[in-house]
């Protein structure tokens, strides 16, 4: 790590480097240097972002990460085990991780009030990182910082560019010159994947291990896809051959110029070495550099695969319904293990160690005793495998779920699996997300190769003093991010309450009623009553009867009960007819109008 | 109710029916016993709880709101705006050379007189006494305000015009700072509800691909702007921030002009000057920006209103603060080198700057800029201090300050008694109540306080009535929680309340009627027992 001189420095670099799958990285790297003066740190800055010092002055912080991604890095196909890919390949959303130089009663608050200066920094919901069931202290996946170091993620958080604007703002030409002017939104945005990242390191003096200086590194990491179908349309031979690009054909715009404050301003062309050597040989790499606009044409079908991390992990759901699943992390092997298999045969067992860190929030409700490991497909006994292993158990509306193995796998596995089983749990009606039938996210799972570490080197022509070389050169552990799970929860009806409401109200007027009606009732005189209607029921019964049976028998009605007939019709008649009337037209209304 | 089925079977329904007839017929229109009030008294009694219940169930569904004092917010706030505070004011006046016929109380009522006349609506008087030294003697008369509480006129003076000077010099630059408009910008004071003030100077590179300047700063912080803060201590405590942005252009046009041989910018587009956009600075402190023109227009001046080219070449822009306008010594661009250099501001013209800057921050804080006060009866000199303030301007300012706030106390206040009573179901925390007790009482002690002419506390209880009174408006219970409307509650009670009102209030009406109509009967019937 360079030693921080006593000067605020600026340097703005730019890799680009072509993706076998025929799209294009760009990697741009502003890393901005200060001094730590006791007296003007935070107070008088010539380039270094003021925010951003009284920030780290105020929470006392050591080291922060903060990555807006969107998209997902494809491991596959763009390589795993290179410095760019374990540095910039993040997870989608907001991630952000701090450490703290505070006592350890301390670290809590300060993140909260952290989290806070970042969202209103960089207009994003980072606020929502506060709440202590959204970050968790994991100790083995970071570098190590025990005790004082937070983390946390938003999967869900929407990237745009209101956070890049204020990322820009940081850098002292902003996107008014340097490499930072090819910044256009519509093309970053339209890219494959693209985050944003902002690293703030404090480098610890040698000599006397105390802090010397403080480097602000900003990237923004670009996949692209270059368009031009002319190539792909006109031949099929020719779809192997990469398309050819320039700067102004990817991004639509133009460097005009260096940013003047910057000390180092560069571009980088990143080939791998075979590739560069098998070019030289048949001397047909074809690269032209204009002043300002570089760009690559490509003769000739040329193909490669980028390297890759030792396992390829990704993650999965498992079961149905809304009751309970299970989460499944599978590891795959590829090609660089079955290297270290030939190469370490010899010797004695070789091991793999494979760190996995899984946050699960709490409404997902893990039971780490059904852990379950399979290699090679067969289960086995999980205390043969793993090393070490931290389980933070979730407190409901608390904090999250945290798990931390260190696992020991043979060379020569192809596969394993680990899978764990959870219930869904119920929240409160007001903790709901909008839009909750949507699903909520867990995480992706850290998983880190500690024993492998991605470092470049470069041949004779490169310079040490860059600031993006050197990182890269760095050597640092292989590191890869899991896919992001939607766990589908059982959401409520959220008019709920209120049909309780109505139903209990509804069902409790009727029974005050009927109590009501029952105290005021009369029964000797509804006796009476009913006595005389049952009589003049039974008449008219009586007679409809005889009506009935005459008719029935053929014969024509007998008028014998005259004078009761014509007393009671008048009497019962038109009163039912109108009802009955009454009720039709009633009916005829409904069904019209309801249509 | 086996009765009731057993009665249709009964063999002869005819006779019966004519039977019962004329029963009912009886029934229906006498009635030999009293009519029965029990089911009358049961149904009038659920009416009556119900009636008895509402207002329990209106104190159950009322929310909270902690009890404000609204005819004190009231009062205080009429009063701090009706009339000003007076501070009690000692004033010496010492005579060297005269010969007054009259005592020395008629000439200490004199001026007295003198200085009601000048001072409409009688600001402050200070802590610690003010003198003024009259020395009769030969020459022109020169007055001169000193460092400290001090002033002397020295001259030839008569006693008359001396008295007038005296009165002058008290209630014009004592009490009321020198600046004629003193009572419009008092209203503005860039100190924080914590009593702090952010000096943060921002150097603007127009365009760094012409020319990058820089400055150090630091260093003009501990030599210059040290003293300044330290007198400012018993104010606010004061912070000083830099900055250098760059790619900052300005956001509106200049001219060339011949005459002058440079780039004009007229007073009239001032506002068009700051670029809110680019320039990223602080707002709400005291900003102090420098501006440096790129290539384009360099040698950039301000033109005052009269055609006169600003010899400052600087403005004061509300809520940013001041900005000067530096230009470069030579507007050449260097060409042949590719890189712009970066050039050092020397130490030299920044101690120019910081003239003007302090003289801006003078101004920002109410103060003159200029050592010279013009008066009815003659020009005073006013002798600055090393430090920026002289005491007696100190004194001023803190007065100022006590008063401005006061008055944001009392703003504050009102606008969060008219909110509370604008929206009457929203909940008010008991920590907002609280909160605006102590203010009152804390704004109550700060004028108790300046009226016998204890300053620090004053200023103290007056800074904690202000931060008080901002902290009650805006807790966060008054920003976030949606009040629970009317329309709500009553669509939670209605389902219940709405039929069973009706219930219980058709039941009672009518056994009231029934009643009523049973009870006439009755009473006719008894009427026709009567008559036969």
């Amino acid at each position: 790590m360079l030693a921080a001189s006593a000067e605020e420095e600026f340097s703005e670099e730019l890799l680009l480097k072509p993706l076998p799958d025929r799209k294009i990285l760009a990697h741009f790297h502003f890393r901005n240097e200060a001094p730590l003066a006791a007296d003007s740190f935070a107070r008088h800055h010539h380039l270094f972002p003021k925010s951003i010092s009284q920030l780290v002055q105020k929470f006392h912080i050591k080291a922060m990460e903060l990555s807006f991604t969107q998209g997902r890095w494809n491991y596959e196909r763009w390589g795993g085990f290179d410095p760019i890919s374990s540095h910039n390949a993040k997870p989608p959303g907001v991630e952000l991780w701090a450490v703290f130089d505070v006592p350890q009663h301390q670290v809590d608050a300060s993140w909260k009030n952290l989290t806070h200066s970042l969202s209103g920094l960089f207009c994003a919901s980072i606020n929502f990182l506060e709440s202590s069931t959204s970050y968790s202290a994991p100790e083995w996946a970071f570098q190590s910082a025990l005790g004082s170091l937070r983390y946390g993620t938003l999967p869900r958080e929407a990237v745009c560019t209101e956070n890049l604007t204020p990322w820009l703002k940081l850098l002292p030409c902003r996107d008014k010159a340097g490499l930072s002017s090819l910044m256009d939104r519509p093309s970053i945005y339209r890219s494959f994947y693209h985050s944003q990242r902002l690293h703030l390191i404090m480098p610890t003096a040698v000599s006397d291990g105390s802090k010397s200086g403080i480097i602000l590194e900003q990237t923004l990491t670009v996949v692209l896809q270059p368009n031009n179908q002319k190539a792909s349309m006109n031949h099929v031979g020719e779809t192997k051959i990469q398309p050819s690009w320039s700067l102004s054909s990817i991004f639509g715009r133009k460097i005009s110029g260096r940013c003047v404050l910057a000390k180092l301003s560069n571009i980088y062309l990143h080939f791998e070495r075979g590739l560069v050597t098998q070019l030289d040989n048949l001397q047909k790499k074809s690269s032209k550099f204009a002043a300002n606009d570089t760009g690559l044409t490509w003769k000739h079908p040329v193909v490669w695969s980028s390297s890759h991390a030792p396992l390829y992990a990704s993650r999965f759901l498992m079961g149905s319904g809304n009751e309970r699943g299970a989460i499944a992390i599978s590891l795959k092997s590829t090609e660089m293990t079955k290297g270290l298999v030939s190469a370490n045969n010899v010797e004695e067992r070789c091991k793999l160690q494979v760190n996995v860190l899984q946050i699960v929030p709490w409404y997902v409700k893990v039971y780490y005793h059904t852990l379950q490991l399979l290699v090679d497909e067969r289960p086995q006994v999980l205390a043969d495998f793993v090393e070490r292993m931290r389980v933070s158990p979730s407190e409901d509306k608390v904090s999250p779920g945290v798990m931390e193995l260190v696992l020991q796998f043979p060379c020569e596995m192809k596969s394993a699996v680990l899978s764990i089983e959870f219930d869904k749990g119920f929240l409160h009606i007001d903790e709901y997300p909008p839009d909750a039938n949507q699903g909520f996210d867990i995480p992706s799972a850290i998983i880190s190769f500690p024993d492998f570490h991605a470092g470049l080197q470069f041949c004779e022509k490169s310079q040490s003093k860059s600031p993006l070389l050197s990182k890269l050169q760095e050597r640092s552990p292989v590191l890869s991010y899991t896919e992001v799970l939607l766990v589908p929860l059982t959401t409520p009806d959220f008019s709920m309450p209120y049909n309780v409401i109505t139903i209990t109200c509804t069902v409790f007027a009727l029974y005050f009623g009927s109590l009501l009606n029952v105290l005021r009732r009369r029964v000797g005189e509804e006796e009476r009553l009913l006595k005389n209607k049952d009589a003049k029921k039974a008449v008219f019964l009586r007679r409809m009867l005889n009506k009935l049976s005459a008719k029935l028998r053929g014969r024509p009605s007998e008028s014998t009960p005259s004078p009761p007939s014509s007393s009671s019709s008048p009497f019962v008649s038109p009163k039912l007819i109108l009802r009955v009337l009454m009720v039709a037209g009633i009916a005829v209304a409904w069904q019209y109008y309801s249509q | 109710m086996a009765e009731i089925s057993d009665s249709p079977t009964t063999s002869k329904p005819v006779e019966e029916n004519t039977q019962t007839q004329t029963l009912e017929l009886d029934t229906k229109t006498t009635r030999n016993t009293k009519p029965g009030v029990k089911r009358l008294i049961n149904s009038v009694t659920v009416l009556f709880s119900f009636i008895l219940g509402f207002p329990l169930l209106w104190k159950s569904i009322e929310i909270y709101r902690a009890p404000l004092p609204f005819d004190r917010i009231d009062s205080f706030s009429s009063q701090i705006e009706s009339k000003p505070f007076s501070f009690p004011c000692h004033f010496q006046a010492i005579f060297i050379g005269f010969d007054f016929k009259a005592s020395n109380a008629d000439v200490g009522a004199a001026i007295a007189r003198r200085m009601s006349d000048l001072s409409r609506g009688g600001d402050c008087g200070g802590g610690n006494a003010y003198s003024v030294v009259v020395v009769n003697g030969e020459g022109e008369v020169r007055s001169v305000v000193g460092k400290y509480r001090h002033a002397w006129i020295v001259g030839r003076v008569g006693a008359e015009e001396a008295v007038g000077r005296v009165a002058e010099v008290f209630v014009r630059v004592f009490v009321n700072g020198g600046d004629e408009e003193s009572s419009v910008r008092s209203e503005f004071m860039p100190v924080g509800a914590d009593g702090r003030i952010v000096l943060s100077f921002s150097l603007l590179n127009a365009d760094p691909r012409d020319w990058i300047y820089d400055w150090d700063f630091r260093e003009m912080d501990e030599t210059l702007l040290r003293p300044v803060i330290e007198a400012l201590q018993p104010i606010a405590n004061i912070t000083v921030e830099s900055q250098v942005l760059y790619h900052t252009p300005k956001s509106s046009f200049s001219y060339w002009d011949d005459e002058h041989g440079s780039h004009i910018f007229r007073t009239e587009d001032l506002p068009f000057f700051v670029n809110s956009n680019e320039w990223h600075l602080d707002t709400s402190v005291a900003a102090g920006g420098r501006y440096i023109p790129s290539a384009k227009e360099c040698p950039l001046q301000l033109e005052l209103p009269n055609g006169e080219i600003s010899k400052t070449n600087g403005f004061i822009s509300p809520m940013w603060g001041g900005v000067v306008v530096w230009n470069p010594q030579s507007c050449i661009k260097d060409l042949e080198s590719k890189d712009p250099v970066r050039h050092m501001i020397s130490p030299q013209d920044l101690q120019k700057l910081f003239e003007v800057l302090m003289g801006q921050l003078r101004q920002l804080l109410g103060l003159k800029s200029d050592n010279l006060y013009v008066g009815q009866s003659g020009t005073s000199i006013l002798l600055g201090s090393e430090r920026g303030f002289t005491e007696w301007e100190l004194d001023v300012l803190s007065r100022k300050h006590i008063c401005f706030n006061l008055h944001s106390c009392a703003t504050t206040l009102g606008s969060l008694s008219r909110l509370v009573q604008s929206l009457p179901r929203m909940i008010i925390m008991e920590e907002i109540g609280k909160q605006v007790k102590y203010s009152l009482e804390a704004a109550k002690f700060a004028q108790s306080n300046a009226s016998i002419g204890i300053y620090d506390a004053s200023a103290v209880s007056s800074r904690q009535s202000r931060s008080l009174a901002e902290d009650a408006f805006f807790h966060p219970s008054i920003m976030s929680i949606s009040y629970y409307s009317f329309e709500h509650c009553f669509a939670i009670y209605s389902p219940f309340f709405l039929p069973v009102t009706m219930h219980v209030l058709l039941a009672a009406l009518r056994e009231w009627k029934r009643y009523k109509q049973e009870n006439r009967k009755y009473l006719a019937s008894k009427a026709k027992e009567k008559v036969s």
